[in-house]
């Protein structure tokens, strides 16, 4: 019997190359990845566990992102404290509050990189998936001991494989695709297992699309998502990471798969689709809900604020003017994304039509700063969740949906398909 | 800190399916650099009262699926923290459950457990045994027993005490 792409993944990091769904491996990290939970959390945790040294500086990235710049007295010290544990420990990779949010930087940077165990102190971790990673999020008691050891247990998860074909209509994203398969194996339907994505679909995805599925796999619980290399992530490589050396990791033909789900968006056209609150996989067809009045739109997040996010969001802009009384609220996913974003004119775009364009973080998609949401109010967001009181007041609604669909729905201040705006 | 899992009674409060990690310690607390200030908010939307009158060794019960979402560590701590003594539910999702060894909070599986057992009831839970006791009815619900690597976990007091056990051994 073969092996699916997750135990392949998983058996090339332990020390006896094996790893078989269900067993449990000590298996050893080539990257971490910690953000605030590291001032937060993890250093109390290593103080505990009289900690000196970590064990490669090379191979462990710090971001400030969550609450970038501090957005009050706590997350400053908290900050403060990554600073000095960085300078400290002559930690490599770090990115402070000016660079943008972790699972975009990452990659962004050459970091991420096809056939490696990547584990970040944060549950979107899954995000690396689409670079044919085993990545997945852990907390601030297993970052610390991975910090102080380079290597941690797992449970080898069984797979699931979703083999996607045909090709999307015109703005319909792969946000609406992830939020159509999530709702269908609900919150927990992929829970402590590997979402493995095959076909054509998949294949033709550029690598933002292909992130923002392997970000959400969580949302049904899952540890891991992993796709196969496609072009654009050999493109990507070669361009941000030219100096990395891998090779791509296949699964076998004869690979034992716990479920195996079809979705042909060619037989059964795909629309947009809409999660209503409180859960993400709560998804519903636009025309549903369509209708629904907004008070605040939101582009943004390490799901969709990068810049084929911010395209096609100007496109459906440009030239328009936000309704009234709502808030449109674009934060870029990076520095980086900002810069292409500025140099394309859509930053213009954005702020003709009445947005609002912040610096890069994680901000309004935590409840963090720079769009909270107060009582009662009512919020359409490019985000990964919409659980109660995630972006602010525990009485204000989330729907999460695509960045087409939020930008069409702030042009009408309800919600709206996009393919109804010209 | 090694030893025996004692029973553990208190009074049970009871939640449904899909507890997420926002329900249990929301976003906006999480800058908080203490975990006393943080457990005040603890179950702050779906239980307002839970932080002023939960008392030790309290127990949780719930449904399917909890602890899903955000993979922060808080949530186990600020449960401990309130002094729950363990956490029975139909489902874990797959970070808490790890957390919550990891931290040194009791996790037991029970089917149907947030169905058979009643707000506000006593009960005792044996987490050794993976049994649950009601006092009211005597009725007795059997989990799943804990795979060897958590019950050992548990007993050596968390995966801070583990690590600086298997380290002092090499």
């Amino acid at each position: 019997m073969g092996y699916t792409l997750a135990e392949k993944l998983l058996a090339s990091h332990t020390n006896d190359g094996k790893a078989t769904a269900g067993d449990i491996v000590e298996a050893n990290v080539d990257l971490l990845m910690v953000h605030e939970v590291l001032g937060s959390r993890i250093l109390d945790v290593l103080n505990d566990m009289d900690f000196k040294k970590v064990w490669d500086s090379e191979r462990i990235v710090v971001v400030n992102d969550h609450w970038a710049p501090a957005s009050d007295i706590n997350s400053a010290e908290i900050h403060r404290r990554n600073r000095n544990f960085v300078r400290d420990q002559g930690i490599k990779h770090f990115f402070d509050v000016d660079c943008g949010i972790s699972h975009h930087v990452l990659p962004e940077q050459g970091l991420v990189v096809p056939g490696e165990l990547i584990i970040g102190s944060d549950s979107h971790s899954t995000t690396y998936g689409a670079f044919n990673a085993f990545s997945t999020g852990l907390a601030a008691t297993d970052s610390a001991l991975i910090l102080a050891t380079g290597s941690c247990w797992f449970r080898v998860p069984e797979s699931i494989s979703i083999e996607v074909i045909g090709e999307f209509q015109d703005k319909v994203m792969s946000k609406d695709l992830i939020l159509k398969i999530i709702s269908d194996l609900g919150p927990d339907g992929a829970n402590y297992q590997s979402m493995e994505f095959h076909g054509e679909t998949i294949d033709n995805m550029k690598v933002g699309e292909r992130m923002t599925m392997c970000n959400m796999s969580v949302e049904a619980g899952a540890k891991c998502s992993p796709m196969l290399v496609n072009e654009p992530v050999n493109k990507w490589m070669e361009t941000l990471a030219p100096s990395k050396r891998w090779k791509p990791t296949f699964p076998d033909k004869d690979a034992e798969y716990c479920d195996s789900l079809i979705y042909d968006i060619k037989k059964e056209p795909l629309g947009p689709i809409v999660a209503t609150p409180d859960n993400p996989t709560n998804g519903k067809a636009v025309r549903e809900i369509s209708g629904v009045p907004i008070d605040q739109a939101f582009i943004g997040s390490c799901t969709n604020g990068r810049i084929g996010d911010l395209e096609i969001a100007a496109k459906i802009l440009k030239g328009k003017k936000v309704r009234k009384g709502v808030r449109l609220i674009i934060t870029p996913a990076s520095k980086h994304t900002y810069m292409m974003a500025l140099e394309r004119g859509l930053i213009k775009i954005f702020m003709d039509a009445g947005g609002i364009v912040t610096n890069s973080t994680c901000g309004a998609c935590i409840g963090g700063h720079l769009g909270v949401l107060g009582a009662g109010e009512v919020c359409i967001s490019s985000t990964n969740r919409n659980f109660k009181g995630r972006m602010g007041h525990q009485n204000s609604r989330i729907y999460l949906a695509s960045p087409a669909t939020v930008a069409a729905s702030a042009l009408k201040g309800a919600i709206t398909d996009p393919r109804s705006v010209e | 800190m090694t030893g025996e899992l004692k029973p553990i009674t208190g009074r049970a409060w009871v939640f449904g399916n899909n507890i997420d990690t926002d329900q249990i310690i929301q976003g906006q607390y999480l800058t908080l650099l203490n975990y006393a200030d943080m457990a005040k908010h603890t179950f702050e939307i779906p239980r307002p009262v839970f932080a002023s009158k939960v008392k030790k060794n309290d127990v949780v019960i719930a449904g399917r699926n909890f602890g899903g979402g955000s993979s922060r560590e808080e949530a186990p701590k600020v449960l401990l923290e309130s002094g729950i003594g363990c956490v029975i539910a139909e489902s874990f999702a797959r970070i808490f459950y790890r957390n919550g060894f990891n931290v040194g909070l009791p996790l037991l599986i029970i089917p149907n457990v947030a169905k058979l057992v009643t707000d506000g009831e006593t009960v005792t839970v044996d987490i050794s045994e993976g049994t649950l006791s009601v006092r009211s009815s005597g009725d007795i619900l059997h989990g799943k027993p804990l795979p060897k690597r958590m019950l050992d976990l548990l007993k050596e007091g968390g995966a801070v005490a583990w690590y600086k056990q298997s380290v002092g051994k090499h």
